[in-house]
């Protein structure tokens, strides 16, 4: 507990970041809302005038819209499936005793640690590539033909190396929150005549169950915005294959230079991420009190 | 206490986890692996694994050919100068939430996460904008303002969750003892906290360094950090392998250093100290 | 010196009034208790004294010059906190220096008064360790040496002795006690343990959500408690407290008898039940015993060697000038 004096001098301190993240909060959002109900394209110059919800009508109407909200809602549910079901078998694993414990958690979660234009591309070219590629020379020695996985399934190899990177966070995640279970707890279980796989089930897995959640909505906060990956792997195509939402905005924002549906577009996918948002805030809040 | 467990499982558990580890680790290894090789080596069929002419010449061409070294420093520049800034906004605020709450600070924290979850695209236009009229467009400058206000958030998030272990009762003893609030800082508060800062640190770098979104968006040639330099080799150069690899490879191994120091610290700050 | 007076002094945690308006003097070389439940105010009053807390109202003096405003350096007084508060990345010389180097003190002499307190409480040998390599009774005497190198005009403890364990509480309770006739300095002490507010004690503070229900020596409370509250809080095991017609019967609204001051006789007496529970601790025996008509048990004190088992009619008789009397508001009866 504090005193008067205390107050005032926090007051003081807490201003700094909280002027400067207000700033960033208010004056980029208040100039997308705005530009969204503008006609204004970077390429025509001249009046930009107020055309109410011309833009969203647009924008929700494109059926590239409809293509890319279920890009958007199959990449985040692609990789969540993956990295969390993933993450859970080895947070499991990694809590067994073994040799080379350290060596083996280092190597596990490094692919978190690229840069994502790295991982990308590395995949890209190096694994996916139909001539040259690691995939290609494995398919190869099964005899079986090449696949061109960016041309003939897009999407689904973007959710493969978004997986990669991910699936660490997972991992260590789970790993940390396991190893937060009182072993007490396992062996009362046990004396109880609980089995491995029930000990699993009805002891380990429900102590996880706040961490997955935590997971899960950290991730989507970040999975609703892949960008990078996209760039470099696909450019969003074939045509609009592997187009999400935030690339889209993208593209008729600084490829298309129409300011107005770009805004209109970025207003939506905040609207998302806030559905999402206002569930994680709430379990960080629980958090807090505790 | 953990307990003793047969040979055979550890043996078992042992090879399933290093199986698993080094599948996962694998593209890493390979890109280092291919960056030491040739042009001809890499794209060599069958695959070459370890029995080739080691060399170091992709990382001359790559560094002669497109001045590599520049963006290396664009991306230290932004990466510690958005952190060292942050820290120096977020260090009073964070403490003054920590030692001195009031009514409104858990709002205040929650208000300063919800930043977080913005989605960069919802404010991509009106910042590209601003930085086209500002003159920030591909300056080092102009990254660093919105590294360090972009993860603001998580430094404060994170330096409140390790000043809060600090107890109270120490810096009251201090306070009983006659120190002042200077010497308070200095004696008691700073040695206590310098773990934790350090972490903050570290993980604050981790991410900036690999921030992706707004480095590519704001930045050309000049003042491109190795994530929007790494996006060039994006075709055709990416099918020189051995480059691409070299490239890659300096890209990643500082950081991944620094992520294999920091395991904890990561779920600490990614999880807004939900998980610990 | 070290003569501390409140004068109306007041707290509000917003809307919440944790200590209504109260006075209380502490004279210099006192050996004062505050003692309470859990809640019941008696924190946040040392506290207010330390100045770790501003006061909302009222004035604290400390030998006669006002204090209300000062911070807590400035006040002169030294604090042996709950948790011990020792600074875990320093040394325990370090620790204990810390104080004298606040106050500036030159190096030499700040060594020549550690070696001393050092000397005093046994921790010579312990100097170089850092507090995380101490044991918890070697903790405290760390937080206490940092108090008393500064020879402050007065020792605030809070709770100190509650993350003890129970033999070592005893020790470190006498060790401060000894401490106190040695200084003689005045010592303002918080316990929710009676036990220790009696044993240590020159006067007792008994708060009960922030008022003071009585001032005055252990052996005052224990004779002539104020009231139902100190005379149910102050005496181990708890005094028996009857209503009803037992008590208008001695013109009052409730009477209460110590345990040590009930009889067992023969037939007859004012009390007649069973035995329930039996604890003996070979010096007292101690029977739990079921009244009929009365809603709890009584506890009655008898030697070592009385042999009454569960489930023994038991008859028992209060000394009659030890019996107290209480009226409707609690308060006693003269």
């Amino acid at each position: 507990m504090a005193t008067q004096h205390s107050r005032a001098a926090a007051r003081f301190m807490i201003a700094p970041s909280v002027i400067l993240l207000l700033a960033w909060m208010l004056i980029p959002l208040g100039m997308t809302l705005w530009f969204s109900f503008l006609r204004y394209n970077l390429l025509m110059p001249g009046a930009n005038p107020f055309v109410g919800f011309e833009n969203y009508a647009y924008f929700l109407s494109d059926p590239t819209f409809i293509t890319s909200l279920i890009n958007t809602l199959l990449l985040v549910g692609g990789v969540l499936i993956i990295t969390v079901v993933g993450g859970i078998g080895l947070a499991v694993l990694l809590d067994q005793p073994m040799w080379g414990t350290g060596i083996v958690r280092i190597m596990v979660i490094s692919p978190f640690f690229v840069m994502p234009t790295v991982s990308a591309l590395v995949w890209k070219n190096m694994f996916m590539n139909p001539v040259n590629g690691l995939f290609a020379y494995v398919a190869e020695v099964l005899g079986v033909p090449a696949f061109d996985f960016l041309t003939q399934a897009p999407l689904a190899s973007i959710i493969g190396i978004v997986s990669w990177q991910w699936l660490p966070f997972a991992t260590l995640i789970l790993l940390t929150a396991m190893q937060s279970l009182d072993s007490e707890q396992l062996e009362a279980a046990e004396m109880d005549g609980a089995s491995a796989l029930s000990r699993f089930w009805y002891i380990k897995l429900p102590h996880l169950a706040r961490a997955i959640t935590v997971v899960v909505l950290i991730q989507t906060i970040f999975l609703l915005s892949i960008f990078a990956e996209i760039l470099v792997t696909t450019n969003g195509g074939p045509g609009v294959a592997s187009t999400n939402l935030t690339y889209l905005v993208y593209a008729e924002s600084l490829l298309r230079f129409d300011v107005g549906t770009g805004s209109a577009g970025g207003v939506v996918a905040i609207i998302l991420a806030n559905i999402v948002a206002i569930f994680l805030m709430r379990m960080i809040g629980k958090n807090l009190d505790a | 206490m953990a307990r003793a467990v047969s040979n055979r499982r550890m043996a078992i558990n042992t090879g399933v986890a290093w199986v698993l580890a080094i599948l996962i680790f694998f593209p890493i290894l390979w890109t280092i692996l291919t960056s030491f090789k040739t042009e001809a080596t890499a794209i060599a069929d069958p695959p070459v694994f370890l029995a080739f002419d080691w060399t170091l010449e992709n990382y001359e061409t790559v560094q002669e050919r497109s001045n590599y070294f520049r963006h290396f420093m664009n991306s230290v520049v932004i990466s510690v100068g958005s952190t060292l800034i942050g820290l120096l906004i977020a260090i009073p605020a964070a403490w003054a939430m920590a030692f001195v709450p009031g009514r409104q600070t858990k709002n205040v924290l929650m208000w300063m996460l919800s930043t977080k979850m913005l989605p960069p695209v919802g404010v991509l236009v009106p910042l590209y904008l601003i930085f086209r009229d500002y003159g920030l467009l591909d300056t080092r400058i102009g990254l660093v303002i919105v590294l360090t206000l972009i993860n603001l958030p998580i430094i404060v998030w994170m330096l409140y969750t390790y000043f809060r272990e600090i107890p109270v009762d120490i810096l009251e003893a201090a306070r009983m003892d006659g120190a002042g609030l200077s010497s308070e800082v200095l004696y008691i508060l700073t040695p206590m906290a310098v773990p934790g800062i350090a972490s903050t640190l570290l993980l604050n770098i981790i991410l900036a360094w690999n921030e992706a979104f707004w480095t590519l968006n704001l930045t050309a040639a000049n003042a491109a950090p190795l994530t929007a330099f790494i996006a060039s080799y994006s075709s055709p150069e990416g099918l020189f392998y051995a480059k691409l690899s070299a490239a890659s490879t300096m890209a990643i191994a500082p950081i991944l250093v620094m992520g294999w120091f920091s395991q904890r610290q990561l779920v600490r700050g990614l999880t807004f100290g939900a998980v610990k | 010196m070290g003569r501390i007076t409140l004068e109306r002094v007041q707290k509000k945690f917003g809307d919440v009034e944790v200590i209504p308006p109260l006075d209380l003097t502490i004279e210099d070389g006192e050996f004062v208790v505050f003692v309470g439940p859990s809640g019941c105010g008696k924190s946040t009053l040392l506290r207010l004294i330390a100045g770790l807390e501003d006061v909302s109202g009222g004035e604290i003096r400390i030998d006669g010059t006002a204090a209300t405003d000062l911070p807590p350096a400035k006040r002169g007084l030294a604090m042996v906190f709950q948790s011990y508060a020792l600074y875990p990345h320093m040394s325990v010389r370090k620790n204990i220096a810390f104080p004298l180097k606040m106050a500036g003190m030159d190096e030499e002499e700040r060594r020549r008064r550690v070696d001393r307190a050092a000397e005093v409480l046994n921790l010579t040998d312990y100097l170089d360790r850092r507090p995380g390599q101490l044991s918890g009774g070697q903790r405290q005497r760390v937080a206490i040496g940092r108090a008393i190198v500064r020879e402050p005009a007065a020792f605030l403890f809070d709770e100190p002795l509650s993350n003890l364990d129970a033999a070592l509480r005893v020790g470190m309770r006498l060790e401060i006690s000894e401490l106190h006739e040695r200084l003689k300095t005045t010592m303002i002490y918080v316990t929710h343990d009676q036990v220790e507010a009696m044993t240590m004690a020159d006067k007792i503070v008994v708060l009960r959500a922030g008022n003071i229900e009585q001032v005055g020596s252990p052996i005052d409370l224990y004779r002539r408690p104020r009231n139902l509250f100190v005379a149910g809080f102050i005496g181990s095991p708890k005094m028996n407290i009857v209503g009803g017609d037992l008590a208008s019967r001695h013109d009052a609204a409730h009477i209460g008898v110590r345990p040590e001051h009930l009889d067992i006789v023969e037939d007859g007496g004012t009390f007649s039940g069973k035995v329930t529970v039996s604890e003996h601790l070979g010096s007292d025996t101690f029977f739990h015993v079921a009244v009929p008509g009365l809603d709890e048990p009584m506890t009655v004190r008898a030697g070592g060697e009385v042999g009454l088992r569960h489930g023994d009619t038991i008859h028992l008789a209060p000394q009659s000038h030890q019996i107290h009397r209480f009226d409707d508001n609690g308060l006693r009866i003269a």
